[in-house]
């Protein structure tokens, strides 16, 4: 039997990555900003094999079926990449240049993004779940990484416990499946289901799929750790958090139910229709209440699943394309809010305050006016990424008839322009109080942040050249 | 491509500002603007002379495919309702960057960058004919807005302009939907031409949809409660543009979706709509009556003017929509003025209570002048441009069957209510003894001041004395929206004959 390497360039080059990272962080006397520049020209290239992976259509599937390698893979990995290299860059300065234990950092973020990748392409229950693992356990660590923070400790175990529970879930959940189904792969739990028989074994292990999805991708009413693990976690794994492992939850959970579970559709339609509409409602107005930046972008993060959570109920073709576009768009923007909290601290570097950013505008106007971008984009006003992102996941829902959905998700837009803008308004429209402590920023990271905005408006004005791919690459 | 030019002229300034921001100095940043919106409305000009008033069609069109995959396309033109919507947009602005001159603080650049993209905005929205389009540029709108009332706004700006945005979200939020469900209802089109052609299925709630969007922006009573807090908070200009140009967007959107599209629903909600904008005619002039602050009492005038444009266009005859779309040109000139003068002796004075003043126009005569022109223009003055308006407003309301002549006599009394209001103010402030000694030494309007009143004078004059000149150019297409608003409903009434019946009467209108 042979392999078809080359489906799986993207993996082994991460892989590869890895490897080369390992080998850098065992020299001391090597400078530790070498290891992000490694991660980043690694990840950079699997990024451009798989664009370019995705642009010849090449597909198919490898290890007996396990991996299943499509265009919807294709379009997630370059997700994953792009919010990875992100994070990387924002990382840089943040860790400083001082931190010995920098090659770990980098090596548990290289082997979450090959987790994701897994999670993407997994064809099959269990590969799914090893995917998850390998991501979820690296989370764990990072999320705990400064270890003399007490909050950071707190956040990585906190994430470590609730974590576990949803494994075990969902874990649980393809056991009953496989009773129900006999199988574990996705195509054939799709064809066993066409013969009929609904088993109660595979409604309860679908049920007990979306809990452990529903924990990983934080929707309420199972989102409560989300803002405790933001708030403690190194700023730059937040950010990580909300972006990748998010899409790659989504990815695997748009695939399960789509395909494997699509004719259960009936089922489960009521209770996903539900959870969207109470994560987004949730997550907005609890985020109106925050005073601390992190956990604002922490509820807004679960507002965001919400949104994404209705292109599933719109259970449509375009319902799968408008929730990775706006994945994409979404990664892209949240990174670059997180980026600039990053970049503009208070003395104690702890406790950020969206009161600190008083007068930032006209202190720091390009910062400013980046997250002036990233904001307005994630409250949805055009011309910006985020606008396009929500109009198609709202078009493709009363497409499918979800009109009272949309109602409630276009309310739940204005409703976040509250918060949103209440950030605009300290920057541009309040006198300073705090003084604010600003990391000096490397060239890299402003090309990278200017990139992100660049592309956030120019996505919301001239949108085909992202939507179209996204339209080519759902599996159905 | 003329009116790509005129949108996006102002957006290229814009950014041309923004990045000139350390090469130039204040002055010259003012000065790009100028000659941005000048050159603005120069070619907006020709929108004017090549204009046909001889056809309801959309004319300048453009059209070409641009989210394909969601089926969107970049489709713009102008009919005679949006031409004039247009012109005033670009009169106004030039005059407003002129009137802002002195009176930036801080922030030159993001200051005229925010009103060029502004006007980029607005000028979109008149123009749009995909419905995405339209809610692109609506929405689009805000944020600039917000910026010049938050930033360059008075104490409780911060206040007034989320409430200013947080209203307008909310009520498009619902058009947003209403215009997904419109697109899947006719065939995947946002084409606002091609849903012109059809009769549409649930059109009550569809109405709905958009009129509460529209009537937010109106405003209409009872949602009109940001507007007088937006007003006292916004800086002059913010005023004047608000004022002058935004609270024509919602009625702009009756004319344009509400009543062509929803011809059902218009009938079914006509006597409820009626009645609030009495109400608001009403109630906005007694709540004008007894605003200590000047800004305040020219607020809640505009809710009272603006109830008589939704009355003249509810009234779906020629007489009243005709006089409601000249009323707004006029609201617009006139109100502006009138917030441009409050601005130019709040520079003075920095207060805009009425309890400041008396007695000015001892000391300022030539600023007396201009306050008792534009005064007069508001209360509708014969020969001055607010009379005609409201006079084919409540002509059209008398003629009309869609609702009781109730309803316009009780409208008529806001007329004098006005004249009360507003001339009583213009005696509290202009008259009496000039006691208070910081008046005593207020200078008069400066040469740039008179520049940027001159040319609104001259359009009060010259459509108080000769509307022919803006009326025949609407002419056909307010025939058309009526005919749209009436053919429908006539098809839905009864039995095909009617439509027959119907159709040999629009042929005979045309023979005419």
């Amino acid at each position: 039997m042979t392999i078809n390497w080359q489906l799986l360039m993207p993996e082994l080059i991460i892989i590869l990555t890895f490897i080369i990272v390992t080998i850098f962080d065992l020299f001391d006397s090597l400078q530790k900003t070498l290891t992000a520049l490694v991660t980043i020209v690694g990840c950079a290239i699997a990024l451009y094999v798989s664009i370019d992976m995705l642009s010849l259509g090449m597909e198919g599937t490898e290890f007996s079926n396990m991996i299943q390698v499509d265009k919807y893979s294709l379009f997630f990995n370059i997700i994953f990449l792009v919010s990875t290299i992100l994070i990387v860059l924002i990382s840089m300065n943040y860790l400083g240049r001082e931190d010995k234990r920098q090659g770990e950092y980098y090596l548990l973020i290289l082997l979450a993004t090959l987790g994701m990748m897994l999670m993407a392409s997994g064809n099959e229950l269990i590969v799914i779940f090893l995917g998850l693992e390998l991501m979820s356990l690296s989370l764990y660590v990072l999320a705990g990484y400064f270890r003399r923070s007490m909050v950071s400790s707190e956040a990585g175990m906190k994430y470590l416990l609730l974590g576990a529970f949803a494994s075990g879930f969902f874990l649980y959940g393809i056991a009953l499946i496989y009773g129900g189904a006999g199988t574990t792969s996705i195509p054939q739990i799709a064809s066993t289901l066409t013969a009929g028989a609904k088993s109660p074994l595979l409604l309860a292990g679908m049920f007990l799929l979306v809990v452990g999805f529903g924990f990983k991708v934080a929707l309420v009413p199972f989102h409560q750790w989300a803002p405790d693990v933001y708030e403690g976690a190194p700023t730059s794994i937040a950010a990580f958090i909300s972006a990748g492992p998010k899409a790659a939850g989504f990815a695997a959970l748009l695939r399960i139910f789509m395909e494997a579970l699509q004719n259960l559709q009936s089922e489960w339609i009521v209770s996903i229709t539900i959870l969207a509409a109470l994560t987004m409602t949730v997550g907005n107005l609890v985020a109106i209440a925050q005073r601390n930046i992190k956990r604002m972008l922490a509820y807004s993060s679960i507002a965001h699943a919400g949104y994404v959570l209705v292109g599933l109920a719109a259970a449509n073709k375009d319902g799968i394309s408008s929730a990775m576009f706006y994945l994409l768009v979404y990664c892209v923007m949240n990174i670059g809010a997180f980026g600039v909290v990053i970049l503009a601290r208070t003395e104690d570097g702890e406790s950020l305050m969206i009161s600190d950013y008083a007068g930032l505008g006209f202190k720091k106007p390009l910062l400013a006016l980046f997250m002036t971008v990233m904001l307005l984009s994630l409250a949805g006003f055009p011309p910006t990424a985020g606008f396009v992102g929500k109009f198609y996941i709202f078009r493709s829902a009363v497409e499918a008839g979800q009109i009272w959905l949309v109602i409630i998700g276009a309310i739940n837009t204005a409703i976040s322009a509250f918060y949103y803008l209440r950030v605009v308004v300290a920057m541009y429209m309040r006198e300073p109080e705090a003084e604010l402590d600003f990391l000096a920023y490397p060239r890299l990271l402003i090309i990278a942040l200017t990139l992100a905005a660049i592309g956030v408006v120019l996505i919301g004005i001239l949108p085909s050249y992202f939507l179209s791919p996204a339209q080519i690459s759902t599996f159905l | 491509m003329l009116l790509s030019a005129v949108i996006f002229l102002p957006l290229l300034g814009a950014i041309l500002i923004a990045l000139a921001r350390h090469i130039l100095g204040e002055s010259g940043l003012k000065w790009i603007a100028l000659i941005v919106t000048l050159l603005t409305f120069a070619v907006s000009l020709s929108l004017y002379t090549g204009f046909d008033a001889t056809t309801h069609e959309m004319q300048f069109k453009e059209q070409r495919p641009w989210i394909a995959g969601l089926g969107i396309s970049y489709h713009l033109g102008i009919d005679g309702i949006s031409l004039w919507l247009v012109l005033l947009t670009t009169f106004l602005t030039p005059l407003c960057v002129l009137a802002a001159w002195n009176s930036i603080e801080k922030g030159t650049s993001g200051f005229m960058s925010s009103l060029l993209m502004l006007e980029t905005a607005m000028i979109g929205v008149f123009c749009a004919l995909d419905l995405f389009l339209f809610y692109v540029f609506w929405e689009a709108m805000l944020i600039p807005m917000y910026l010049l009332i938050g930033i360059w706004g008075g104490h409780r700006r911060i206040y007034a302009t989320i409430k200013f945005v947080l209203y307008t979200m909310a009520g498009s939020a619902l058009m947003l939907v209403g215009i997904l469900y419109l697109y899947f209802q006719n065939d995947n089109t946002f084409n606002l031409m091609t849903l012109y052609g059809r009769t549409l299925s649930h059109q009550n709630l569809l109405f709905l949809a958009f009129f509460i969007a529209f009537a937010i922006k109106v405003p209409l009573f009872p949602f009109h409660t940001w507007l007088p807090d937006a007003h006292v908070e916004a800086p002059t200009v913010g005023s004047v543009i608000l004022a002058g140009v935004l609270l024509k967007m919602g009625t702009y959107g009756i004319v344009r979706f509400c009543l062509p599209l929803f011809p059902e629903g218009t009938a079914a909600y006509t006597p409820l709509i009626v009645t609030l904008s009495v109400i608001g005619i009403i109630y906005g002039a007694l709540v004008a009556m007894v605003q200590p602050d000047l800004k305040k009492l020219v607020a809640y005038s505009s809710v009272s003017h603006l109830g008589f444009v939704v009355l003249g266009l509810f009234a779906l005859n020629h007489q009243g929509v005709q006089g409601g779309i000249l009323q707004m040109i006029n609201h617009g000139l006139s109100t502006g003025a009138l917030f441009l003068l409050v601005g130019m002796i709040y520079e003075r004075r920095h207060t805009h209570m009425i309890a400041d003043f008396g007695g000015l126009s001892k000391q300022m005569p030539i600023f007396a002048v201009f306050f008792m022109i534009v005064t007069l223009s508001s209360i509708g003055l014969p020969g001055l441009n607010g009379f005609v308006g409201e006079f084919m407003i409540l002509l059209g309301g008398f003629m009309s069957d869609s609702f009781s002549k109730v309803y316009v006599i009780i409208a008529a009394t806001g007329v004098i209510f006005a004249a009360v209001y507003m001339l009583w103010m213009f005696q509290r402030v202009m008259f009496g003894k000039l006691d208070n000694p910081k008046n005593q030494t207020l200078t008069d309007l400066s040469l740039r001041e008179i520049v940027v009143l001159v040319p609104i004078v001259v359009f009060i004059v010259w459509i108080g004395i000769y509307p022919k000149t803006f009326l025949s150019r609407m002419e056909q297409s307010v025939s058309q929206v009526l005919r749209q608003s009436r053919s429908t409903a006539a098809v839905k009434a009864a039995a095909p004959a009617i439509v027959l019946d119907t159709t040999t009467k629009e042929a005979k209108e045309v023979d005419e």
